[in-house]
């Protein structure tokens, strides 16, 4: 790619050329048997161009030097086109300079993992799901990702990102007459994160496999989840979409500037609020922290060279910091974070999650549950839906227990909960330790036009909140 | 000097044919597309991005084993034809190692065909300019998207099906303040006149939305989806609802109707109408299945989407849906409502244009929660009072379309799909009104 770059590095007023090399071997089983191996070897290369202080793009798969040409040339003439009509000049602070590597910290290489070796993890965690004749499918997944990023450009960047990813998950529904319920290793893909080989640990699953089969036999009989007003906690596995959809996306910058707002939404967040909006409650700690070293999106550098660093965006409750790349933090005047990041080398970057994190109080989860006289605890996320400007929403989990005089009693099915941001954060009463944070994340995290598709990272607590409104199904 | 993507693809999947061993088979999919994204906010470019991209996916089978593996084409013939000798050798080692498919379907040649259709229009740098000069009196979000896209499936048993098409489509919403009205355009053949006459519609709707705006507390209202709202609930019966193979698994919220438990309207037909021409001929295997193919009819469920390799897994037949068994073509069929008397049946209640971020709050009773979005209003005595504050819904699919529906409306609307995740997706929708005795909001 040097040479290439090098061919091309004059030819506008900034150059830089990405490339991603990308394999994503993902492998299902269901019921036993094979349901989807698969494998995806994506490779390509993502022109960036500054004409006349607009940022223009051109991506392509023809790696070859006359692909390169052809692209090149769309790039210039493209962004000759738009930048008569430019939302905002920018100049070239927008592209640091920066050098360097980052790699996924592993004990041993996903490489070194065969196809018959995955399957045979996901065949055995498979048919141990099935512990009764009430369990009618089970299903075990792994995606197993490497990721390799390299970014040269003409302000002398030069430098290179290495992921190891694995998303596994693993679910069994059961059914008895009209009622089927699932439950799965914390939710969908909820169970993701960086590491290498050693994330296949047999024993450790087939525990896992035991629980979320008995609990989804045990939900065939439980009650609805009442519809109430109560106290709710949230499992942290449940926590990462509240974190997600209800402080992630509003913060994004390019959302409260308006770009997005004919897909995913705008934003309740003004410019003008923060440093000054009660976001939630004193205990509220939030965080943007790339820097970790297992979540799922933790990286060196920003796919525009701005590195990395933890941040408070939220703390002790009040709104400090949005989402916004060097190219946001220049339209708005706010500060913001490294988090310009694109889905693959076929997209341009955009202001985007990485990992958000919620950090911990000072309970343990015994002491939290004594604490509530009424309400529901909830495991799973299942179901998610929140409006465009990140107010209204509405979740539904996959398992729930009621709790009365700060014991756990019964198990309730389809515990749903709905809110409004604001007012549900501020209603938030307890945290447990830091010790029983647990990292989660999400590797479908939508947005953009053209639309992208992007992992983020979501560690968080269990978490008390008061005077809910809670449901169940039917 | 450009590669042609069809001639290169015959030669490449030629040789990739000719390297196989007794007993192997392959099938291979094509998606290529050149296409232009040019991104407005404020009505200006925010960003443009070019893309070509040549994804191929290889279906290599042995011994009732599957495995798929995708990749780009470089159109380096040798660079790209040595890929596939690794990944062959690759495979004759390691799928042994796995069981056979019990979802298993032999490669057969599907027959042969070539489709090539092509929208005219001004050149991409010339759209730039028209949209900013009509909008320069508005706020403006959205996405130009235009350039060709090839669709193929072909295998080593003969088989050989190309798809390709130019088209655009332009996505896109305008704003006053926080009140926004949102639009589509998207023809055969680009007309200036008919693009001005959408944008002037839509600055219409937003001129309506100047009133103030107004608080409805959660409750039932007597409800008219604009085609667009009725397009954002369809996509739910695609979340699975009419997969055979999610059916099967326990993912079934029309279990009741197909249990005959409970009926939808007899005004609710739903039918994968392929006819309609935006999508492939034939499924990425490459079979071609029925023109229509009925799924509701008069609200009763006459069929499930039903692959073949579904349909292998449980001993059923095949009504030769995608692997995916997602709908690519529907159309919900026409009532006897005029659109322009929309307001008027309504009489007193919500006028809701587009519906947002919908999912299933409650699979087993079909229940969906969503919200209301863009230009929505309180409507009394058929005029129309303000726009609303945003609203959460949650009902069941079997309320909606079911007891609480009164009519259709007799035009229906078509909306491309407008889908890029990842890549450009093919196929459209063909949806009327519809007018409802109540709907449910909660928030």
């Amino acid at each position: 790619m040097q040479t290439e770059f090098d061919r091309y590095k004059k030819e506008a007023d900034f150059v830089a050329f990405k490339t991603i090399h990308e394999r994503t071997r993902d492998f299902g089983v269901r019921d036993g048997k094979p349901d989807s191996l698969s494998e995806f070897d994506d490779q390509g290369l993502l022109i960036e161009v500054m004409r006349n202080g607009h940022m223009g793009y051109s991506a392509t798969c023809e790696t070859t030097p006359e692909g390169i040409k052809q692209a090149f040339a769309q790039a210039i003439a493209m962004t000759d086109a738009s930048s008569k009509y430019p939302v905002f000049k920018f100049d070239k602070q927008i592209r640091p300079g920066s050098k360097g590597k980052y790699q996924t910290e592993t004990k041993k290489s996903l490489d070194s993992l065969s196809l018959a070796a995955v399957y045979d993890y996901l065949k055995k965690t498979s048919l141990a799901l099935k512990t009764s004749d009430q369990i009618i499918s089970t299903s075990s997944d792994a995606m197993i990702i490497t990721c390799k990023q390299k970014y040269l450009s003409s302000a002398g960047a030069d430098f290179e990102q290495s992921f190891d990813i694995v998303i596994n998950s693993m679910s069994a529904t059961a059914q008895k007459g009209s009622e089927t319920q699932t439950r799965s290793l914390h939710g969908g893909r909820g169970n993701c994160r960086q590491v290498g080989a050693e994330h296949f640990q047999l024993d450790s699953a087939l525990r896992e496999c035991d629980s979320i089969s008995r609990e989804a036999i045990e939900l065939l009989s439980a009650e609805n989840c009442p519809s109430e007003t109560c106290d709710l906690i949230l499992a942290p596995d449940q926590m990462l979409l509240q974190i997600h959809e209800s402080i992630g996306h509003p913060l994004e910058l390019d959302r409260i500037l308006g770009d997005e707002r004919n897909f995913a939404g705008w934003s309740f967040v003004q410019p003008q609020d923060f440093g000054t909006l009660k976001y939630g409650s004193p205990l509220m700690n939030i965080v943007f922290d790339p820097t970790v070293s297992d979540e799922l999106a933790s990286y060196g550098f920003d796919e525009i060279g701005n590195p990395a660093q933890r941040k408070y965006l939220i703390q002790n409750g009040i709104l400090k910091a949005g989402l916004g790349s060097l190219e946001s933090q220049m339209r708005s005047g706010l500060s913001g974070v490294a988090n310009a990041r694109s889905s693959s080398w076929n997209r341009a970057p955009i202001d985007r999650m990485a990992n958000i994190n919620l950090e911990g109080g000072d309970l343990t989860l015994d002491e939290m549950i004594s604490k509530v006289e009424n309400g529901v605890i909830m495991f799973s996320n299942k179901s998610w839906s929140i409006d465009d400007y990140r107010r209204k929403f509405q979740f539904g989990c996959e398992y729930g227990k009621k709790i009365e005089n700060g014991k756990l009693t019964k198990t309730l099915k389809n515990p749903n909960y709905r809110g409004v941001t604001v007012p549900f954060w501020n209603n938030l009463v307890g945290l447990t330790k830091p010790d029983s944070v647990e990292t989660y994340g999400s590797p479908y995290c939508g947005k953009g036009e053209p639309s992208q598709i992007i992992r983020v990272g979501h560690s968080s607590p269990y978490a008390l909140f008061k005077n809910i409104e809670v449901f169940g199904g039917g | 000097m450009k590669t042609d993507i069809l001639s290169y693809f015959k030669k490449f999947s030629a040789a990739s044919f000719s390297l196989l061993e007794s007993n192997e088979d392959l099938a291979m999919n094509l998606h290529s597309e050149e296409s232009d994204f040019i991104r407005f906010s404020q009505s200006k470019v925010r960003q443009n991005t070019t893309v070509q991209q040549h994804e191929v996916t290889l279906q290599y089978q042995k011994d009732q084993r599957v495995y798929r593996i995708k990749f780009n084409l470089t159109l380096d013939f040798e660079q790209d034809t040595a890929k596939v000798k690794s990944v062959l050798s690759q495979l004759r080692i390691e799928l042994p190692q796995t069981d056979p498919s019990p979802q298993f379907v032999p490669i057969v040649n599907n027959g042969s065909s070539e489709t090539f259709k092509k929208a005219e229009r001004p050149s991409t740098a010339d759209v730039i300019a028209i949209i900013g000069s009509t909008f320069t009196d508005a706020d403006l979000a959205g996405l130009w998207c235009s350039g060709p896209l090839r669709q193929a499936s072909v295998n080593s048993k003969g088989q050989f099906h190309y798809f390709e098409t130019d088209y655009f489509f332009f996505d896109y919403s305008i704003y006053d303040g926080p009140r926004a009205a949102k639009s589509f355009y998207a023809e055969d053949s680009w007309n200036l006149k008919n693009f001005i006459e959408i944008a002037q519609q839509a600055k219409n709707t937003l001129a309506l939305l100047k009133k103030p705006s107004l608080k409805i507390q959660p409750g039932q209202y007597k409800t008219y989806l604009g085609p667009m709202a009725v397009a954002e609930v369809l996509g739910l019966f695609n979340w699975r609802a009419l997969s055979q193979s999610s059916f099967k698994q326990g993912f079934a919220p029309l279990k009741k109707l197909a249990e005959k438990e409970t009926l939808m309207s007899d005004k609710f037909t739903l039918v994968e109408n392929l006819n309609l021409g935006y999508s492939t001929p034939f499924n990425s295997l490459g079979e071609i299945g029925p023109k229509e193919l009925v799924l509701i009819k008069n609200g009763h469920l006459d069929n499930l989407l039903t692959s073949t390799a579904t349909a292998t897994e449980y001993k059923l037949e095949s009504n030769y849906a995608d692997p995916s068994e997602s709908m690519r073509s529907p159309e919900v069929k026409p009532g006897h409502l005029k659109e322009q008397d929309a307001l008027k049946n309504l009489g007193t209640g919500l006028y809701l244009s587009n519906l947002h971020y919908i999912n299933w709050s409650d699979i087993q009773t079909a229940r969906i929660t969503g919200m209301t979005r863009f230009a929505c209003f309180w409507v009394e005595n058929g005029e129309i009072q303000g726009p609303i504050q945003d609203m959460r819904f949650d009902d069941s699919l079997f309320n909606l379309f079911g007891k609480n529906l009164i009519d259709l409306t007799e035009t229906q609307h078509v909306y491309t799909d407008t889908a890029t995740y990842l890549k450009r997706s093919l196929g459209a929708m063909k949806v009327p009104g519809m007018l409802l005795q109540a709907m449910n909001f909660t928030l």
